[in-house]
C-alpha cells in the first residue's frame, strides 16, 4: 500500500550483519531472516494487530514476531450488547490465522522483559526475540488497589467486564439473576481509561434490558468524574428512551471508596448500596510489561513522540493504543489505537529507509449504542501541525434526530465493527 | 510533498470503510473502485453540509479540498470487491424482492446500467452494494427534502412506492 521501494531498502540492509533471533522457537526461520529487519510487537489488539499488518503490507522483507498471551482475541467494543444477550459472545471472537498467512510470525507467549539495550523481550516461556524496532500495544492494567476491597480475585464476583470475554459472560450471568427492584450498580472509574463513552453505553442497555426483565429495577451510576463524554446525547436519549438511570457525579459524592465483597455492597464518602448486580470499572493505567520496562512516567501511561509514537524513554520503542499518552484528547478507542498503528508502522519503515519521519493522520470515530436500534457516535480528525497534534474537525452526533437517524447511527456501528475486524484479522 | 502521503490519509478511512475501500457489511458502503468524480462530490458536498449524512459531514470537515482530491483518487484507483464478514448480522437479500425488483429498475438502469455495475464520471457503482446501505440511501432520497439528486432520480423517487423502492434495492444489491 504505502509506495515504497524495495530496492532502495534492499541496499540500505543487505550490508548489515545478520544478528541472528535467540528464539529456539526460531531457528528455523532465522537463517532466512539474516540481515532482515527484525519488529517485534507485544500484544495482538487493535493497535498490535494493525501495525503488525501495515509493516508487512508496506515491506515483506520485515521480518515481523507479534506475542501475544491469549490464542483468541475477545473484541471490547460491542461487548456491551453481550451482556443483555442481544448480541452472542461468539460475534466477538477473531484469531490470528490470517495475520499468520499474512506472513506475521505470531507467537502466544507473554513478554515479561524487555532489554531496550541489548534490544531484546523474553517471554514466560523462556524464548527471547532480538528487535531493531519493538512496537508496544498491551491496551490497559487495573488500579486495583484504588478502591479497598477491589481486587482481580474479587472480580469474579463483582466484574468489571473491561477486558471482553469471561468477564463479559459474568456480566451477563449476574443481570439475569438479579433479583426484581435491586439498583444494578455501575462504578465508573476516573479518567483517563479505556473507552470513555463505555460505562454510559453500558448503563443504557442494561437500563433497555431492565425496563423489559427487571421493571422495577433502575441503574445508578455512581462515578468518579463530574462529566462524561457525550454526556448530553447520553442523557437526554435516555430520557428519551424511558429508563430509569440515576447518574451520581463525584461532585454529588459519586465516588467509591470501598467494596465488601461478601456483603455485595459499596461504599462512597456519603452512604453504602447494596445490590446482587454491581459492576466495578476500576481506575486504570498502562498495561503491566509498560510498567515493568520503564516504558511509563508519573502519571502511569506512556510519554511518546506525537508524530511517531516512539516512547520519549527508550529509543527503537513505539507505544501505541490504550497504553500511551495521547495528547489533543485522542480518546482510549479501539479506533484511535489502530490509526496509531498505522502511523508507528509507517514511522518504522520510514526509519529502516534512513527517511525522515512521515507526517500523520489520526482519527477516531466511535459509536455507542442506546438501545439495539439507536446509536450516537463521535468522530475527529487531526493533524500534525508546528509540533503538535491539532484538531481539524469532529463532534458528536446532533442533540435532536429522528428515530431514523438514530437506528442508522445503531446499524454503522455494526458496519464499523465488522470493518475493523476485518481490518485486523482477516 | 508535504504533508501525509495517500497511503496515510486513506488508509484511516478503512476502519470503518473495511480494508482497501471494500466494506464486510452491512449498511456501511464499499468505497472501492468508485468514480473519482463521484468520491470527489460526495466527500465536497459532506464537507459543505450540502448532503446530509449521520457522521461524514463532521469527517469530512477535517481534510483539504486537496486533500479530498488524494482520498477520491486513492479509493477510485481500488478495485471493487465484496467481502462478506462471517459474522455479518445484517438484512440478507430476499430473492421473491429482487425478482419484484427487476423490473422496476428498469427505469433507474437507463442511468445505472448493467444491472448497475456501470460507472461513469459521477454514477456509481450500486450492483452488489450492501443492501442495507442501499435501503438507507432509498429512503433518504425517497424522504429527505433537502438530499441532493439529479431530477432523473427524483422523479423516479416520486413515482416508485417505498415498497418498490425496498424491492429496486434488493434487485440492486444481488446483482454481483
Ligand atoms: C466495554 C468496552 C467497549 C468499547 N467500545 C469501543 C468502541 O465502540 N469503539 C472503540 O473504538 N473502542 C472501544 N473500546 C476501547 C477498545 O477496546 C480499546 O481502546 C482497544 O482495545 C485498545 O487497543 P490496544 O491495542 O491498546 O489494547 P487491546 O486491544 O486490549 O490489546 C492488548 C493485547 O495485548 C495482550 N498483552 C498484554 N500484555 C501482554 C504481554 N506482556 N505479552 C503478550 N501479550 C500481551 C493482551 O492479551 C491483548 O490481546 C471499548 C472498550 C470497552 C471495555
Amino acid at each position: 500500500m504505502y509506495n515504497l521501494s524495495r530496492r532502495n531498502f534492499v541496499k540500505l540492509t543487505g550490508g548489515l550483519a545478520a544478528v541472528g533471533l535467540t528464539s529456539p522457537l526460531l531457528t528455523g526461520s532465522a537463517r532466512a531472516a539474516e540481515g532482515k529487519k527484525r519488529v517485534v510487537i507485544i500484544g495482538g489488539g487493535y493497535g498490535g494487530a494493525i501495525a503488525s499488518r501495515y509493516i508487512r503490507m508496506a515491506d515483506p522483507n520485515i521480518v515481523v514476531t507479534l506475542i501475544e498471551k491469549e490464542k483468541i482475541y475477545y473484541s471490547c467494543p460491542l461487548s456491551n450488547p453481550v451482556i443483555i444477550k442481544t448480541r452472542d459472545l461468539k460475534v466477538q471472537r477473531w484469531t490470528y490465522e490470517n495475520l499468520v498467512k499474512n506472513g506475521v510470525n505470531v507467537q502466544y507467549d507473554e513478554v515479561v522483559e524487555i532489554d531496550p539495550v541489548k534490544k531484546s523481550v523474553t517471554t514466560a516461556k523462556g524464548a527471547s526475540f532480538s528487535y531493531d524496532k519493538l512496537v508496544v500495544s498491551p491496551g490497559v492494567d487495573f488500579k486495583w488497589e484504588a478502591i479497598e476491597g477491589y481486587s482481580e480475585k474479587a472480580s469474579e464476583k463483582i466484574p468489571h467486564g473491561w477486558k471482553a470475554g469471561t468477564q463479559t459472560l459474568l456480566l451477563q450471568e449476574q443481570l439475569s439473576a438479579m433479583t426484581d427492584g435491586d439498583p444494578y450498580i455501575i462504578v465508573a472509574p476516573p479518567m483517563p481509561f479505556r473507552c470513555p463513552p463505555g460505562p454510559y453505553e453500558r448503563a443504557g442497555l442494561v437500563a433497555w434490558y431492565l425496563k423489559q426483565h427487571k421493571p422495577r429495577s433502575k441503574v445508578i451510576i455512581l462515578d468518579a468524574k463530574d462529566k462524561f463524554a457525550k454526556q448530553g446525547l447520553f442523557i437526554n436519549g435516555w430520557k428519551e428512551l424511558g429508563y430509569n438511570v440515576e447518574w451520581v457525579p463525584g461532585n454529588e459524592g459519586g465516588k467509591v471508596t470501598r467494596v465488601d465483597v461478601e456483603g455485595m455492597k459499596v461504599f462512597t464518602e456519603m452512604q453504602e448500596y447494596k445490590s446482587s448486580a454491581i459492576n466495578i470499572i476500576p481506575a486504570q493505567k498502562a498495561g503491566k510489561i509498560a510498567h515493568m520496562a520503564g516504558l511509563v512516567d508519573k502519571t502511569g501511561w506512556c510519554p511518546v513522540n506525537q508524530k511517531t509514537y516512539e516512547s520519549t524513554i527508550h529509543k527503537d520503542i513505539y507505544v501505541i493504543g490504550d497504553a500511551c499518552i495521547a495528547t489533543a484528547e485522542i480518546p482510549k478507542s479501539g479506533y484511535a489505537a489502530n490509526s496509531q498503528g498505522k502511523i508507528a508502522a509507517a514511522a518504522i519503515v520510514a526509519a529502516f529507509k534512513g527517511q525522515g519521519e512521515p507526517d500523520p493522520s489520526y482519527v477516531n470515530t466511535c459509536y455507542s449504542l442506546l438501545s439495539p436500534d439507536y446509536g450516537i457516535s463521535v468522530a475527529a480528525i487531526w493533524t500534525f501541525k508546528d509540533g503538535q497534534v491539532t484538531k481539524v474537525s469532529g463532534g458528536v452526533s446532533p442533540e435532536k434526530a429522528s428515530a431514523a437517524f438514530r437506528k442508522q447511527e445503531a446499524s454503522y456501528a455494526e458496519s464499523w465493527y465488522q470493518s475493523i475486524m476485518a481490518e485486523m484479522f482477516s | 510533498m508535504a504533508g501525509p502521503t495517500p497511503s496515510m490519509l486513506s488508509n484511516t478511512c478503512a476502519g470503518c470503510h473495511g480494508p482497501n475501500g471494500v466494506a464486510p457489511g452491512p449498511s456501511i458502503p464499499t468505497i472501492a473502485g468508485m468514480p473519482y468524480n463521484f468520491l470527489k462530490l460526495m466527500m465536497t458536498e459532506f464537507l459543505k453540509d450540502e448532503r446530509p449524512s449521520t457522521i461524514m459531514s463532521r469527517v469530512a470537515k477535517g481534510y483539504s479540498d486537496a486533500d479530498i482530491d488524494v482520498i477520491a483518487k486513492h479509493f477510485s484507483e481500488l478495485k471493487w470487491g465484496v467481502q462478506g464478514g462471517a459474522s455479518v448480522k445484517g438484512k440478507s437479500i430476499d430473492p421473491a424482492k429482487a425478482e419484484k425488483g427487476k423490473p422496476l429498475a428498469k427505469e433507474c438502469e437507463k442511468c445505472h446500467e448493467e444491472g448497475g455495475k456501470k460507472q461513469d464520471e459521477d454514477t456509481p457503482r450500486i450492483a452488489g452494494q450492501w443492501l442495507e446501505y442501499l435501503l438507507i440511501k432509498m429512503d433518504d432520497y425517497k424522504t429527505n427534502e433537502k438530499y441532493p439528486q439529479p431530477k432523473k432520480m427524483k422523479s423516479q423517487m416520486d413515482k416508485l412506492s417505498v415498497e418498490d423502492l425496498e424491492a429496486v434495492a434488493h434487485y440492486f444489491a444481488s446483482q454481483k
